[in-house]
């Protein structure tokens, strides 16, 4: 938008103004207010769900067979327990007995079956499929080849067994997925606007690019929400919902970037800072197809030529850890022993020159236009020049951005990854196994023969530690490879006002479901 | 009424051109809306599918066919990324955009005018030129930077009004104001060259000769005379008050029609944009229709 450096200035007087107010008292409101969306969910069906919006409200809202805990444990939600056989590819669920969907009727082992049926059916025009893949007939019947899925079977009522194609430890991680929750035996076609879910809340009102209200089931099986209601304002712009939180309506606030400083430089506001390293890997995807990039001399180069230390400083606010792997730390499989690339322009051209090109090259650089994104692209560009390295920059909306890396025609891509469920998995194999090589999310087109059997053994694998080990090795392989320019490991920064009490960031998207949190009005 | 009839018959091909424009201009422009249905992890059976089932492999033709057909039995259809029916969520959304819009008109209106008649009372003169100056500051500034400013003064310093939110009260002066802010300026300043013209006129002459007051020479007058270009300007404004207001939806959290259409947009929900852009073309022809029937009236040379 052209109207930045107007807003920057803005946000300046907001802050410099506001530092001597800030909130007084404790609200007199019984809601919790979250002001984390910056636009409307989606739908609350959670077939639908693909994004972040969405798939929070959907976790309020609807279970799976599992969820996850603030600090991103896998834990039981309606299966009470679980047991795999020893080849790791049969699943026996054991369901909670006593649960009601909010509209009464009670949840069974047949629910499990017709809620993934339903996810997989085209007529759904659900967005993904893919965490309920791996069970044995699911892509055939996606694909109109079969007219149920083989691998799902009810036992009895308390009691679901799920096969699967081929061994997956972590099967039950996909199962807390948003799009794995369990609905009601029948869905009409407003379901969306009027969900029915088995969870600790319910959506009573939902006014579009407005806010959706959501009071306490008091009929819930498991712990109940303290607070009687919850509100998801939905608010587009970062500036207005700072000055909602100056103003005391709302009650947990996502800090832009650009003002992390302004924050941590106060103490009255520094108290209200509360930081979680999410599972967010910033990178530059490089084409390993095209031209000089299939060349690893060529993408070490561009990896030592780029100050990722100095980016991450100035223009974020230094909220990140750099990534010398793609597993984020908070993971098992992580090396945090292992150096970074580092900033180190001689290497850098050095290695250009034994790969061939002693006078650099010339490569496209994509971003999208989201601010910090194209100024962290340009400094990226600024960096690479002194390398030798010329960078065109292409700036497109995320959309255009994301077809083009999908179609392999962009050189580098200024990308970022947020985890769907908690395992170093859900990076290693989506962004670098060339099974997903595309649209999967392996905008790289790393296509690496042992690299893909070390993650797909890993997959397989049903031993913890040897799958960490695994892990750990796939990990370093890539790092070695440099199929992309690792930048680091974003953390996420929250205000949080000091009458909202047990609320903690949560590590994963879905992780909090605020049943602890509550507004502490005072002692009368 | 013939001149009716025949404004009328001239709107459909408007209409059959918008609909037609904004068909073809989705399908060239890049982005594969099945690309933002999947999200960032996707597999190719759910996008082949999902093609299949949005009968997207079809020829452009035969989806054209289907498309207007539907507009005609008044369906718009449902949107790719909801599912909701595109028909309902406009009727959700334009109450509330219009709202805001007459809001920020009728500011605009009281204080462009009232700026400018008070400006032209003394032309050249300290007051005239610190309105003016303040005009020329009004246009210039982005409404972007107009709205967050008149949050951090009227909601955070002095706590008189909400930061944003969309109601009825309070919480719609800040909204209509920055959405007005350009409109007023500019309405004060033709206010201003039309008043000091009007003034300067015969008749006004004639007038303070017979002895009237200032006030009713000025009001009774000037400003009558003064007012047809004003009112010209206004209905050249109802448009961008309508598409104008995105900018300010966005600022203030304001649930409207702008809003809507841009985060259409930005995930290529095709039928959203399609749809929300014909209901705009048909508001606008009606808006146009409504002013060449005022024309027609007030001026019967028109035809």
């Amino acid at each position: 938008m052209s109207h930045l450096r107007a807003r920057a200035f803005t946000l300046l007087a907001l802050t410099v103004l506001t530092a001597c107010g800030g909130s007084d008292s404790t609200p007199k409101r019984g809601a919790i207010v979250d002001s984390r969306d910056t636009y409307d969910p989606r739908s609350f069906d959670p077939a639908l769900s693909t994004d972040v919006p969405t798939g929070r409200a959907v976790g309020y809202v609807f279970e799976g067979l599992t969820r996850f805990s603030p600090d991103a444990q896998v834990e039981p939600a309606l299966a009470s327990s679980w047991t795999v056989s020893p080849d790791g590819r049969i699943w026996r669920f054991t369901l909670r007995q006593n649960v009601k969907f909010h509209d009464g009727s009670a949840f069974t082992a047949q629910h499990v079956v017709s809620s993934f049926t339903r996810v997989l059916d085209p007529t759904t025009r659900g967005g993904r499929g893919w965490p309920l893949f791996p069970i044995a007939g699911a892509n055939d019947f996606a694909a109109g080849k079969a007219t149920s899925i083989s691998g799902l079977n009810v036992e009895n009522d308390s009691t679901v067994v799920i096969t699967l194609t081929e061994p997956f430890a972590i099967f039950p991680k996909l199962l807390a997925m948003p799009v794995a929750s369990i609905v009601p035996a029948t869905t009409g076609t407003d379901f969306g606007e009027k969900p029915v879910g088995t969870g600790p809340w319910k959506m009573v009102e939902w006014k579009h690019d407005d806010f959706v209200r959501f009071v306490r089931n008091d009929a819930y099986w498991g712990t109940k929400p303290l607070q009687d209601s919850l509100i998801a304002r939905i608010i587009p712009e970062p500036s207005t919902a700072v000055a909602e939180f100056e103003a005391g309506n709302v009650d947990i606030l996502y800090i832009p970037e650009a003002e992390t400083r302004q924050w941590e430089q106060t103490e009255e506001k520094k108290a209200l800072l509360q930081a979680a390293p999410v599972l967010r890997l910033w990178y530059v995807a490089i084409n390993t197809t095209r031209g000089p990039l299939a060349d690893v001399r060529v993408r070490r180069a561009i990896n030592h030529a780029i100050d990722t230390k100095a980016i991450l400083t100035q223009l974020l606010g230094g909220r990140g850890r750099l990534a010398a792997g793609i597993v984020p730390p908070a993971l098992d499989g992580s090396d945090t022993t292992r150096a970074p690339y580092t900033h180190d322009v001689a290497k850098a051209k050095q290695l250009l020159r034994d790969a061939g090109f002693p006078n650099g090259i010339t490569v496209k650089l994509w971003c999208s236009q989201d601010a910090t994104q194209s100024r962290v692209a340009q400094a990226i560009q600024g960096y690479l020049k002194d390398a030798g390295i010329t960078a065109e920059l292409v700036q497109r909306e995320s959309a255009s951005m994301r077809e083009a890396a999908r179609k392999g025609e962009a050189d580098l891509v200024l990308k970022d990854w947020y985890a769907d469920y908690p395992d170093a998995e859900n990076f290693l194999y989506p962004l670098l196994h060339s099974a997903n090589a595309g649209v999967g999310g392996n905008v790289s087109f790393f296509k690496n023969p042992a690299f893909d059997s070390v993650v797909t053994a890993s997959r397989r694998e049903t031993d913890v530690t040897k799958r960490t080990a695994l892990y750990t090795r796939a990990d370093s392989m890539a790092f070695a490879e440099a199929p992309m320019v690792f930048l680091w490991f974003y953390n996420e920064l929250y205000a949080v006002q000091p009458w909202l009490k047990n609320w903690t960031a949560p590590t994963i998207f879905n992780g909090q479901r605020m049943i602890g949190a509550r507004i502490d009005h005072g002692t009368p | 009424m013939t001149f009716l009839a025949r404004r009328l018959l001239l709107a459909i091909p408007t209409l059959a051109g918008v609909l037609i424009a904004v068909f073809l201009l989705l399908y060239v422009a890049p982005g594969d809306p099945v690309q933002q249905m999947v999200g960032e992890r996707a597999d190719s059976v759910t996008i082949a599918r999902l093609r299949a089932e949005l009968k997207l492999d079809e020829s452009l033709p035969v989806q054209f066919v289907r498309y207007a057909g539907g507009v005609l039995r008044g369906d718009f259809g449902r949107s790719y990324i909801t599912g909701r029916p595109i028909m309902r969520d406009i009727r959700e959304r334009f109450p509330k955009t219009a709202q805001l819009a007459l809001a920020a008109m009728t500011i605009a209106i009281v204080l462009g005018i009232g700026i400018g008649v008070l400006a032209a009372l003394k032309p050249a003169g300290a007051f005239d030129k610190l309105l003016m100056g303040a005009t020329y500051l009004g246009i210039s500034f982005p409404v972007f930077w107009v709205g967050l400013l008149l949050i951090l003064l009227f909601a955070l310093t002095l706590k008189w009004l909400p930061p944003s939110g969309y109601g009825g009260g309070l919480v719609l002066i800040l909204p209509a104001l920055t959405l007005g802010s350009r409109s007023i300026a500019y309405l004060a300043r033709v206010t201003r060259s039309s008043m000091l013209d009007a003034m300067s006129s015969d008749h006004v002459r004639t007038a303070r000769a017979k002895g009237l007051s200032n006030a009713q020479v000025v009001l009774r007058h000037g400003l009558r005379t003064a007012l047809i270009p004003v009112v010209t300007v206004l209905g050249l404004d109802v448009g961008s008050y309508l598409t104008g207001s995105i900018l300010t939806e966005t600022v203030f959290g304001w649930p409207g029609l702008g809003r809507y259409v841009v985060n259409a947009i930005s995930r290529r929900d095709l039928p959203a944009i399609q749809g929300t852009v014909l209901f705009l073309s048909v508001v606008f022809v009606l808006v146009n229709l409504l002013t060449d029937i005022a024309y027609k009236r007030s001026d019967p040379r028109v035809s």
